[in-house]
């Protein structure tokens, strides 16, 4: 099979890019309601604000991903933010893994499932008050009604794959609990390429998903299309402004200005949406703006098998353990391909190669965290954006004993050895004992190499203008008519992945808006 | 930001150190037999400013650490095979944060374009795979052009 066999996606008609308004001097046209970005969170909008019968149009930076290619560099060229190279600043610069292409992060990511936990909510409801807002059960509801569009259920036996298969029988046989992982995808073909794009397109994106039903409702979609501020009148929201380019020739086309009736929605991440804001002068007087940037932080472990593991087959990410989750950890297989192992391997030269030769015997975990740390996102020194973000030596605790137990699961599922990946231990360890000097390691977050994929809290939801940037309804307490839905107005991150719980509150919201009257 | 000639041919030369030719059975090339110069040239066209100046920073340490590292008066790639490797191995095992990172990021580099070529990955019987190599591998006659507002 090959890439080029596959079918191409869906038509986009209804979708405008860059080529299609080249000529055109400004770019004006006019909706209900505009919603920023179309990733979980905003396509997740456009499609429940659509079928309330509100003319809604979207606006996507990134391009439409038409032929997906197995290649990560071509991927990261065309749907990552700045190829995959954005990175935090701390002690250790930390990868920050964005999509940016309609359909947003879900398109490059394992499409793992999981409802916000119970106890994230209770305490979102004692410090930030959001039962004023919604209820679990509401939460509930609209799970339910994801899970039935998204498709979601377990990654199935045909396509579970050996580093799945392995990491269950670690899990086990250490003692924890562990489950296949739910996703959102639809007859799985075990490609493993789910974050170059999924190349079957079984993975229910939001861009093979909700931005279709959005489409078919009426909405419309400019892609290539880059918001730079937003324009008030009278003191409300009512027109996005910014210029249409080129994400990847960085070619500029015309500026455009789309007028919104009753609201704009920003869904841009909790990186690009304080940086948005900020640019409009709105959502700073608390001071909170851009602040208190939470996240996943991870990192991985290789184990060298006898057997073939063959990474390249099965669900990218099907089998988990949230066995030591009130403990901030929680453990995922992550099918990498060829060019991420690679770089994860510790060898150069002849050594990588003989380790790049047995790449079908390597199978990886990973550990993320639910960090303490909160870091900030400042305008950057070369345009864009900045962000620094710093584990606490807390975190770090956290990540040692989670690359400890993984090494313990590599061990008791038959690895022969295990490349642990951190500064301090050896490159290969062909016993669990070796990486006893793990522990005594100082808490330092550069002896590791973490990425960090799930970001939150940098205009976060509350009750007062003073302590919050949003209101329990996600509009900006300074801005009516301005709405922020996506994963930045979460309080704190949740210690699992995001995505439902981003689509679920972006859906809730935009229902309780499309329920307001008009303005 | 580019790289001028002489610093695109440092850079060949850390990413031919990093994944050399001839080392394994399985693996007989290396990334000396790709098209490594125009994989450059595409990076070096689309990668963000703040990782350019990062990685030229790198480049220029690496390239005149044998006088410090090895108490040789040469650039890295005038040194032999055995010696370049000596010194990134240690680059790589430094205590020092930043010093280690630089191989890893030659090494990211590298491995972008060797591990996504096709005909590695064929060795490798990993499918599935590309049926054409990545524009930056192929030929500039066999190039689409890069259109502005094109999809992908």
């Amino acid at each position: 099979m090959s890439v080029a066999d596959l079918d191409a996606p869906a038509s986009p008609a209804g979708m405008f890019g860059l080529r299609d308004v080249a000529e055109r001097a400004l770019v004006e046209d006019s909706a209900d309601v505009i919603v920023i970005g179309s990733g979980a969170a905003g396509a997740t909008s456009a499609r429940v604000l659509s079928a309330a019968g509100l003319e809604v149009i979207v606006l996507e930076e990134g391009s439409v991903l038409s032929a997906p290619r197995s290649d990560m560099y071509t991927s990261f060229k065309h749907h990552w933010r700045d190829m995959g190279l954005q990175a935090a600043e701390g002690r250790a610069f930390t990868p920050l893994l964005q999509g940016r292409v309609v359909g947003g992060t879900t398109v490059m990511n394992g499409a793992i499932i999981h409802r916000l936990p119970e106890p994230i909510y209770d305490g979102w409801a004692a410090e930030h008050a959001v039962n004023r807002s919604f209820s679990y059960a509401e939460l509930e509801r609209v799970f339910d009604a994801l899970d039935r569009e998204l498709m979601v259920g377990p990654a199935p036996d045909a396509v579970f794959g050996e580093n799945n298969r392995l990491m269950q029988l670690g899990v086990e046989r250490i003692g924890a609990t562990g489950n296949r992982i739910q996703r959102s995808v639809s007859g799985c073909r075990g490609s493993a390429h789910c974050n170059q794009g999924c190349p079957t397109r079984r993975k229910q994106s939001m861009d093979v998903s909700f931005i279709p039903r959005a489409l078919e409702a009426g909405a419309r979609l400019y892609y290539q299309c880059r918001a730079e501020r937003v324009r008030a009148k009278r003191s409300r929201a009512e027109a996005v402004e910014g210029r249409f380019v080129d994400p990847v020739t960085r070619a500029r086309g015309p500026r455009f200005r789309f007028h919104a009736r009753r609201a704009i929605v920003v869904c841009a991440s909790a990186i690009q949406t304080p940086g948005l804001l900020a640019a409009s002068g709105v959502g700073r007087r608390s001071r909170l703006l851009g602040e208190r940037l939470q996240a996943h932080p991870g990192t991985g472990v290789v184990g060298v098998f006898d057997a073939p593991v063959k990474m390249s087959f099965g669900a990218t990410q099907g089998y988990e353990s949230k066995h030591f989750w009130h403990e901030r950890m929680k453990f995922e297989a992550v099918g990498m391909p060829l060019e991420f192992a690679a770089a994860r391997l510790p060898g150069i030269g002849p050594a990588l190669m003989q380790e790049l030769a047995s790449f079908d015997h390597l199978a990886i975990w990973g550990v993320q965290i639910r960090a303490e740390a909160q870091g900030q996102v400042r305008r950057g020194l070369f345009g864009g954006t900045s962000v620094h973000y710093d584990l606490t030596d807390a975190d770090v605790e956290r990540l040692k004993l989670g690359v400890s137990r993984l090494i313990q699961m590599m061990f008791a599922a038959g690895a022969r050895e295990v490349l642990p990946g951190v500064h301090g231990l050896p490159e290969r360890i062909s016993s669990p004992d070796q990486a006893a000097p793990l522990a005594a390691l100082p808490s330092d977050p550069r002896r590791f190499h973490c990425i960090a994929a799930h970001l939150f809290g940098t205009a976060k939801l509350g009750l007062s203008p003073h302590s919050s940037v949003v209101d329990l309804q996600g509009q900006v307490h300074d801005s009516p008519g301005l709405y922020v839905m996506d994963s930045s107005i979460f309080p704190t991150n949740l210690g699992v992945n995001p995505q439902h719980s981003i689509s679920a509150l972006a859906w809730l919201l935009s229902e309780r808006l499309a329920e307001r009257k008009a303005p | 930001m580019g790289l001028l000639p002489f610093e695109k041919r440092w850079l060949v030369s850390v990413i031919t150190c990093l994944i050399p030719s001839g080392a394994s059975e399985r693996l007989p090339e290396g990334a000396a037999d790709l098209p490594l110069e125009r994989f450059i040239d595409d990076l070096l066209a689309h990668a963000p400013l703040k990782f350019l100046l990062g990685l030229r920073a790198c480049l220029w340490v690496v390239s005149l650490a044998p006088c410090v590292v090895l108490g040789r008066l040469r650039l890295f790639h005038q040194l032999g095979d055995e010696e370049q490797l000596q010194l990134l191995t240690r680059f790589k095992d430094s205590d020092a944060y930043l010093v280690r990172e630089m191989p890893l990021l030659f090494k990211m580099v590298g491995c972008l374009a060797y591990g996504g070529h096709p005909r590695i990955q064929a060795r490798l019987a990993l499918e599935p795979r590309d049926e054409t190599p990545p524009d930056w591998a192929r030929t500039a006659s066999q190039r689409a052009p890069e259109t502005p507002g094109g999809d992908s």
